[in-house]
Order: structure tokens, then sequence, then C-alpha cells
């Protein structure tokens, strides 16, 4: 049984430790949010502004507007190389996660040993030669270098076989009664009792991609096809030495979608990161 | 869904084919797309990659000559990839001691059964969430010498402006700092899943022992998290020594080269000068002292430990 939670002074300790720690987390943001409101002029003094004495949106506005700022298609194409890469991971994963699994083949721990040893090695090591064939297909540009050469994603068979592992076989083993084939019992018995296992691996690799810099920094090279880590980038070396209100802004509008995604789906968010980064255990 | 007797007919009449043969297709079946992409995106492109770093590959040149282990003898003799190699090993250090430290303590204060647990606990997750981007163009401005925060904050205790990201002294370090504040959440996530599963029972049974606070943290906490311990910091070995983004948006890799890390300067290697087969030789060292610390990882973990 839990112990009743209680803010009795016992806990003072814990609660001015907290609270520290949530303003070194908070402040800042803080900041960032409200020099976004501030003039050039306002942000270059000394003693820096807390508060806007007078907010303005021209920052904001000019962030939005910028010839060469796209902030609109940037999030667009974070959002759709993200939900692609995590639709290739889950799609390609789980099939073979089931045949790991649950059917005996020659060959199956061997296989799996195999893959278990590639993630080690770093994904640093195939940028290059991965680059060159995207080049070579000339997929350099596309929505395809950002969703495919990252999909086949060993630590997602990994974490997947896990739990498919601890599905009972007994459900499977009625479904074959009832004339249910290989696909059946992936599709019917083993996919919806993995659900929560799924949504997990899908929020970690969607939050992983959504974030990334570097594959997509080289596979990208024009305005309109750049994703937002690659766009803000660029955002802070073009206008960081002049605009600086203007750099702040672009951070604080292209975080915003991700946090309130977060703020309407903490609990599934916080679980599906603890169970994929506990690797399933 | 119910049995189909035409289903069960077709599966009779099929019988030729054995139930090992069949279940051994099946799986190969289910295998076939993920193990295409594989061999193709992995098995294929570190295979390239050992090939290539024994070649001179300029992506301009037409002509790509053999030339032996002539890129890995240049790579012992790079001062820049020593540089490098050096600040990537100072910043995992400081990065990974500093965010187990705040994730551990944020994690034994958001377990203590309190009001407003969840609440911290979703409130100090969130830097995690924030693309190294925003979190960038953020901190380079917090610390700003003329007019960051931090400065200002320390004026008040009577320091002088400290130059942060342009001091060579003090770039790693306060590129650490800017990590753990971004990246302690995760750790933290793990070290509150631990600490959930030590039994209750122990810590009263100390407590009837006359043990305090401190005691109970010491003897029964950090023993028991042993294990999470050692996977927060491994983990967190291999992921911060990949860092690549702090260092491109918020100093480019300077002062000079105070701030290069090892992928930085893979980048620079093969995106800025175009010398494929030189950073594929970088590449592949940089995998192999991962590989490294990886297998220790696996050493250390395999061994399990039982109370």
């Amino acid at each position: 049984m839990k112990p009743e939670r209680s803010i009795l002074p016992q806990h003072t300790i814990t609660y001015v430790f907290l609270t520290l720690l949530g303003l070194f987390v908070v402040f800042p943001m803080l900041i960032a949010v409200s020099q976004s409101f501030m003039t050039n002029q306002e942000v270059n003094r000394w003693p820096p502004q807390i508060i806007p004495t007078e907010p303005t949106l021209a920052s904001i506005n000019a962030v939005l507007t910028q010839q060469d700022l796209r902030l609109d298609l940037w999030l667009r194409n974070s959002l759709i190389a993200a939900t692609g890469y995590t639709a290739a991971v889950l799609l390609l994963c789980a099939p073979a996660a089931f045949a790991f699994a649950r059917l005996r083949f020659p060959g199956n721990n061997l296989l799996f040993g195999f893959l278990l040893i590639t993630i080690m090695i770093p994904s640093q090591v195939t940028l290059i030669p991965n680059y060159l064939l995207m080049r070579d297909l000339q997929w350099l540009d596309t929505f395809n270098a950002l969703v495919f050469p990252g999909a086949a994603n060993v630590f997602g068979v990994f974490l997947l076989r896990q739990f498919f592992i601890q599905v009972p076989t007994d459900l499977e083993e009625a479904a074959v009664l009832d004339g249910a084939g290989y696909f059946g019992r992936f599709w019917h018995v083993i996919l919806p009792l993995s659900r929560n296992a799924l949504t997990a691996l899908g929020i970690f690799v969607f939050l992983f991609h959504y974030n990334d810099l570097f594959w997509p920094f080289i596979v990208t090279n024009s305005l309109e096809t750049r994703t937002l880590p690659v766009g803000l980038a660029i955002l802070n070396s073009s206008y960081a030495g002049q605009y600086r209100p203007m750099v702040l802004s672009g951070a604080v509008l292209s975080s915003i979608p991700i946090l309130i995604v977060y703020i309407i789906f903490q609990r599934q968010i916080i679980q599906g990161i603890t169970l994929t980064g506990m690797g399933g255990r | 869904m119910s049995a189909n007797p035409r289903a069960r007919l077709t599966k009779s009449t099929r019988f030729t084919i054995s139930l090992k043969t069949r279940e051994m297709l099946a799986a190969y079946a289910f295998l076939a797309p993920f193990m295409a992409f594989f061999l193709v995106f992995v098995v294929r492109a570190v295979v390239e990659a050992v090939r290539m770093s024994f070649y001179d590959w300029h992506i301009l040149r037409p002509s790509r000559p053999y030339i032996g282990i002539e890129n890995y003898l240049e790579l012992v003799n790079d001062d820049v990839w020593w540089i490098a190699l050096q600040n990537t090993i100072v910043f995992t250090a400081l990065t990974v001691i500093g965010t187990t430290i705040v994730a551990l303590a944020a994690a034994v204060a958001v377990t203590r059964p309190i009001r407003g647990q969840n609440f911290f606990r979703v409130l100090l997750y969130t830097p995690g969430l924030l693309s190294v981007g925003a979190v960038g163009l953020v901190w380079v401005w917090l610390l700003n010498t003329q007019f960051g925060i931090v400065n200002y904050g320390l004026s008040f205790v009577g320091m002088r402006p400290v130059n942060w990201l342009g001091d060579p002294g003090l770039v790693i370090p306060s590129l650490s700092l800017t990590s753990i504040w971004w990246g302690f959440g995760f750790p933290m996530l793990i070290f509150i899943a631990g600490l959930q599963g030590i039994p209750e029972q122990l810590y009263e049974a100390a407590r009837i022992d006359g043990g305090g606070s401190a005691d109970l943290f010491w003897y029964i906490t950090l023993p028991l998290l042993r294990p999470t311990i050692l996977f927060v910091t491994v983990t967190g070995v291999i992921a911060h020594f990949q860092v690549f983004g702090q260092p491109f948006i918020m100093t480019n890799g300077g002062p000079g080269r105070s701030s290069y890390s090892v992928i930085f300067y893979l980048y620079q290697i093969a995106w800025t000068a175009f010398r494929m087969g030189y950073g594929a030789a970088v590449a592949v060292c940089i995998a192999v002292i991962m590989a490294a610390l990886t297998s220790v990882q696996f050493l250390v973990l395999s061994r399990r430990i039982e109370y």
C-alpha cells in the first residue's frame, strides 16, 4: 500500500529542491518567450530585461514573414517525415519481431544475435555511404531520404520481440483453432494485444526523428525541404548577429506544437519513453 | 472469423508441404521487408564505409585511387582529430556525470510521497522534448557575455562577466551545462522506474532500525539502483559521445577548434571538405571506439545482481 501523499514539513527540503530544479528548467524557456516580445534594442541592454516594457509582435511577425524563413513548411516537413518514419519503423519491425518471437525457422537465434551485435555499430558509420546512395538514387531533397534509410531499426525489433514473447500463447492457439494462419495470428492476436508497446515505440522513434538534426541537414538543401531543427540552425546563423528576438521567436514558435501535444498526451508520452528507454523490461 | 470449413479444406489439400516448411516460409516472409532495408542501409553501408576508407575519395574528383591505410595514417597524425576526440571525451564525461546526478536527485525527489508528484515529473521532462535547434538558440543567448541572463545572475554575487562560449577552457563545460538541462529528463524517467521497483518494506525495516533519510539513501537506494545507474551512465556515454547539434549550432566548433566534437569533425571532413574517403576512415574509427564502449556496456549490464 502506498503511503498517503502529503505536504508535511518533513517534505520541505523536497519541495525546495523541486522548486529550484523546476525554475532551472522553466526559466530559460520563459526568458525566450518573454524576449520574443521585445525589440532589438530592448534585448541588447544591460541589465537584461526580463519582462518586455512595451510588448511587440514585430519579431514574431518577422520570423513568420521573412522570405528566407519558412517555419510553416519546416514544421509540415518535420511532421510528415517523422510520421512517415514512424510508420515505416513499425511496419518493418513488427512483422520481423513476430517472426523472431513466435516462429521456428532455421537460423532464428543466429540471425537475431547478428542483429543485436549490429546495435553496437553506431549509425555514423553508415552516414557517408547512405548519403552517396541517396545522391545516386536522386533522393536528396525528398521525403524518401528522410524516411527510409533509418527505417530498419534494430532496436525496434528487439523491443517488440520482448513484448510479443510475453503475450500468452493460448490466445494464438485459440485463433489457430478458429482457422487463423500466421498472418491472422500476427494481425488479430499479437498486434492488438501489444498496442501499448507499439505506441511506446512509435512515440519514441517519432520524437527521435522529429528532433534529429544531422541527417536531415545533409540530405536536404533547399529552403522548402528543410525540417524544423535544420531550419532553426539556419535561422540562427543568418539572424543571431543582428536580430536576436527573431531567433528567440523562432525557437519558441517551433516548440509550441510539440509542447501542446505533450500537455495533452503527457501520460502516454512519459510512459512510452520510460518503457522504451528501459528496453521493455 | 469462426471456423470456416472451406479454409480447412484448402489447408488439408495443401498438406503436401510440411507444417515445418510452411512455418519457415512464413517466418522468412515476415522478415523479408525488414531484412531488405537492413541489408541495403546498414550492412551494405557499413561494408561500403570500410571499403571507402582505403580510397582517396573526393566527391568532386572522378578518380578515386586505392591508397591502402593512408587515410588511417593521416588520422593518427591529424591534430584536429585528437583535439576533437579529447573535447568529446571531456564533454561526455562532464555531461554524463552531471546528467546522472541531476536525474537521480530529481527522481528521488519526485518519488517522495508528496503532492504534485506528477506535475513535477511532467514539468522536469519538458526540455527533453525540445529540438537541439531550439535549445541551442536559447542557450547561446542565455550564455551571451554582454547581455546574457547567466552573467546577469552572477553579477549579483559580484562576478565579472564570463565569456562562456568564447573561452577555450569554458566552452565545453558550457555546452555540457546546456546538454544537462536538455537531457536529464530521460534518465530521470529511468531512475523513477528503478526507484519504484524498490520494495517499500526495505525502507520501513530500516526506519524501524533507526535509519535516517541519508542512511536509507546510501544503504538501500544507491545499492539497489546500481544496475539502473550503470544502465543510465553507459547509455549516456554512447549518446553524448555522438554530440553534434550543440557545437554545430552554438559555437560552430569554436573558439578555434575548442568545441570540435568527433561527429562535428566528421561533418567538416565529409560535407565541407568533401573528402569522403578520409571521412569514412574517421567514421570507422568513431564506430570502433563506440563499439568498444558498447561492449563494456554489455559486459557490465550482463552481470545481473540479485538481492
